[in-house]
């Protein structure tokens, strides 16, 4: 790695001040995983790392907030998510999610504002939250302002974030939650070895009552160049009981809105026929939570 | 290594020390090639293989991919620090004891690995034991050696 400046602030007005939007030789740097891969392989040479682990302290807790929605804060490491009680209660399919994500030492190291900064399309979490309707908050020079992981992840490796923002935390809504009798699955298919990056990745949630599914998420992750949402399998899903038939149906739309990619993975016919049959998977193996 | 840009002091298997780093260095590098603990070792370089691993703050973290300046104050333990005064812990002598390795280059990483496991989860299934180990690689396949060592080690009590 070349060699480059590193500054350790302390405060988030601090390190605000040391990034800037002018400036692509200077980036923040979380738990640095995703960088130091990049810096390694050199695809990245920095001339300045802004350290945000000095404020692990103030931007690091998972809490529940006043109207009942789950923050996860932008320092959380992975492993944090992993173990969090709360994050079990209120959102299990991150817990679940958090077990084939990775390994251990990354998921010690790695930050949930990098996990979605990162915006790498093979990642996990950016599908699960969005599926969990997620808001994204961050800062910047002038103020906070708060993205769906939607507006926030703009491409392959693009993100809407300016250089000098950063990620201070999600906010998964009370009315995402467990507790508002929302249930989700997020299944991943790995085509070579299991720790290889997705081939696909589908993100379901839905509320469910009277043996009915409404209000149905479905987000693809890893097959598309950005987690991507599959409204009209959202539509078909939703007022339907998830039978055999509906699921068929759903997975036949989600192959035809959604716009595949091919790379090392799987060609892009392979994936959408990985995506019609495995939202089905997704969607039992979501009803099996209730 | 070239460039030291500052020092930093840390606790290194129980000691205080100090090393001139530069900021672009690894802990991995700083532990091999200042101290001379060469238990851990580079070898995917990328997070992958656990060959790497090191504990920090009593969470293991793959050395290849974590700056060394991140290290500052804290505490940093490696391999070497599992026996004590020549006596091997129990899950070094299990490993021993069922051949969890042969070329042994991995060993480092499934032992600190291993025990951070036990330390959470004392009597942990096969499948815990996969998945918690899922991150280290071994290119000899004494995969099967290794679940049995750690199981023989979880089934024995600890003498440490
Ligand atoms: C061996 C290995 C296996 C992996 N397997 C998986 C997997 O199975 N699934 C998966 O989803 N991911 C996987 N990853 C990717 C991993 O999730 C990311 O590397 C990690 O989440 C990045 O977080 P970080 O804190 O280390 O980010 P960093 O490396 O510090 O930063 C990554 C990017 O985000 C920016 N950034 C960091 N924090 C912020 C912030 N708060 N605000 C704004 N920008 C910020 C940085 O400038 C940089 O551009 C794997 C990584 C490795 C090394
Ligand atoms: S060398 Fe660090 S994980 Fe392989
Ligand atoms: S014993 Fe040779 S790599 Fe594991």
């Amino acid at each position: 790695m070349t060699p480059f400046e590193l500054l350790e602030p302390q405060t988030l007005p601090e390190a605000l001040a040391l990034l800037s939007d002018d400036d692509a030789g200077i980036r923040p740097i979380g738990g640095g995983t995703a960088l130091m891969l990049m810096m390694k392989a050199a695809v990245l040479a920095p001339t300045r790392l802004v350290s945000l682990r000095g404020l692990q302290g103030t931007l690091g807790s998972i809490a529940m907030t006043a109207d009942g929605a789950l923050h996860l804060g932008g320092l959380a490491s992975l492993s944090a998510l992993e173990h969090s009680a709360l994050v079990a209660q209120h959102a299990p399919v991150i817990t679940r999610a958090m077990t084939h994500l990775s390994n251990v030492r990354v998921r010690n190291v790695a930050t949930v504002g990098g996990a979605l900064a990162h915006a790498d399309p093979h990642m996990d979490l950016p599908p699960v939250l969005a599926a969990l309707d997620a808001r994204v908050q961050i800062a910047g020079p002038l103020g906070t302002r708060e993205l769906t992981i939607d507006e926030l992840i703009s491409g392959y490796y693009e993100t809407a974030l300016k250089r000098n923002e950063i990620i201070t935390g999600v906010q998964i809504p009370a009315s995402a939650g467990r507790a508002a009798g929302r249930c989700a699955a997020y299944l991943k298919c790995t085509t070579r070895a299991a720790d290889d990056w997705p081939a696909l990745g589908v993100a379901v949630s839905f509320l469910y009552s009277n043996r009915t599914i409404s209000d149905a998420r479905v987000v693809i992750g890893a097959a598309t160049d950005r987690p991507t949402r599959a409204r009209a399998a959202e539509a078909l899903l939703s007022q339907s009981m998830g039978d055999a038939t509906t699921l068929q149906k759903a997975g036949d739309a989600l192959a035809a809105e959604v716009q595949f990619t091919t790379d090392a993975q799987g060609s892009a016919a392979y994936k959408r026929q990985l995506a019609r049959v495995h939202l089905g998977r997704a969607v039992n193996a979501a009803l099996a939570q209730t | 290594m070239t460039v030291a840009n500052r020092t930093i002091a840390f606790t290194l298997n129980g000691a205080p020390v100090s090393a001139a780093i530069g900021t672009h260095h690894t802990l991995l590098e700083v532990v091999r090639d200042t101290f001379g603990l060469n238990g851990a070792r580079e070898s995917c370089g990328q997070g992958l293989c656990g060959c790497c691993t090191l504990i920090v703050n009593g969470q293991s973290v793959s050395g290849c991919l974590y700056l060394a300046a991140f290290a500052d104050g804290t505490d940093v333990r490696t391999v070497e620090s599992m026996a004590v005064e020549g006596k091997l812990s129990s899950l070094q002598q299990a490993f021993i004891e069922c051949g969890a390795f042969q070329c042994g280059f991995c060993t480092s990483g499934f032992l600190l690995m291993s025990e951070q496991l036990l330390a959470q989860n004392p009597n942990p299934s096969e499948a815990e034991i996969r998945n918690y180990l899922s991150g280290n690689l071994c290119r000899c396949a004494t995969y099967p050696e290794v679940i049995r060592a750690v199981r023989l080690a979880a089934s024995r009590p600890q003498e440490r």
